[in-house]
């Protein structure tokens, strides 16, 4: 007996070959697994998905820093609405516990005010209490995404800001001493 | 993540990176034990220690977004980690693991990843990485995912 469980370690570490013979049989497969796994999801705990929420969080935004896109979307503010929703059930919540009014946090998550230093700071603090526990969350995280949003907007809105600045703008180089 | 070098007990980092077109030549059936060229066309990772380019293992998946699921195609280690000889473990649990992270990214908590083993090799799977069986699939749904993420991507690496 011994000897047939080696054995089947040996064989399974050396691999697995479950591509589906049709569609049909995956249609069929998913179909039948489906079933018993929404029966499993309801004894999920409240706390597993809390952590599944915040850690998918991470992933993606991990994911758009490894592969920025520049798009007229703002990602740090999905990201942080994402953040907020996973932990509380009233955005004015957070806003308490990071000591700041509900209008500004909205103003914020509306894009019609940047998030100043002190925001940031406390942002990043709270995280590193939320993510305590569930993964690691490099304290760098929500400013590079910041940067990385702001780096995009200019690069789209070239046409806006290039022509005023240019007007303030020479190029004159010193004549050496000899 | 990491390996663990069975002959000295050394841990090696580890990364999991797509496998790009020069390997190709490199993944013969002798080495890795199925054509992996037939699987081109798929998500296809390779594992490889940090400081070293040499591959020890390789999986292939597909994304069923309606499902909320990644099903693992082909997966394997290269001949040298098969067995008792196996020269590094835990390549097979990052790699599964990394499928689940790649799962928990899209599909957050309703998460699951499946493979189908051969069914003499199933109670292997189930016991190592707590896979869970309906018919012939198993699968790994969101607490065992929680609990690989934690064993193989935190654990011995501090």
């Amino acid at each position: 007996m011994k000897e047939r469980n080696k054995r089947q370690e040996v064989d399974a570490e050396f691999g697995v070959d479950s591509r589906y013979a049709s569609s049909r049989a995956r249609k069929a497969d998913g179909q039948a697994l489906m079933k018993a796994r929404l029966e499993r999801m309801k004894n999920f705990s409240e706390e597993d998905i809390k952590r599944a929420k915040l850690m998918q969080l991470k992933l993606q935004m991990e994911d758009y820093l490894s592969k920025p896109v520049c798009s007229e979307k703002n990602f740090f503010t999905n990201f942080l609405s994402s953040y907020i929703d996973t932990i509380y059930s009233k955005r004015s919540s957070f806003a308490n516990d990071i000591d700041i009014t509900p209008v500004r946090l909205s103003q914020v998550l509306n894009n019609h005010r940047d998030p100043h230093e002190e925001f940031m700071l406390r942002l990043m603090v709270h995280s590193e209490k939320a993510f305590q526990g569930v993964c690691e969350f490099p304290q760098k995280t929500w400013y590079q995404i910041y940067y990385q949003d702001k780096i995009c907007d200019t690069l789209l809105n070239e046409d806006e800001w290039k022509p005023k600045a240019e007007k303030h703008v020479k190029l004159r180089y010193d004549k050496k001493k000899k | 993540m990491v390996v663990l070098e069975v002959e000295t007990g050394e841990i090696h980092k580890v990364v999991i990176e797509p496998v790009e077109s020069k390997d190709f030549r490199k993944l013969t059936k002798k080495r890795y034990f199925f054509n992996w060229k037939e699987e081109r066309d798929q998500e296809l990772y390779k594992i490889r220690r940090v400081d070293d380019a040499e591959i020890l293992g390789l999986v292939s998946f597909e994304r069923i977004p309606l499902e909320w699921r990644i099903h693992i195609r082909l997966l394997t280690v290269s001949i040298e980690n098969k067995g008792k000889e196996k020269q590094y473990a835990r390549i097979v649990g990052n790699l599964i693991t990394f499928v689940a992270k790649e799962a928990l990214k899209d599909y957050g908590e309703m998460s699951c990843v499946s493979l189908i083993p051969k069914s003499k090799l199933a109670s292997h799977y189930m016991g190592t990485y707590g896979m869970r069986q309906t018919g012939v699939t198993l699968s790994v749904e969101l607490p065992e995912i929680l609990e690989l993420i934690t064993r193989y991507d935190h654990e011995g690496e501090k």
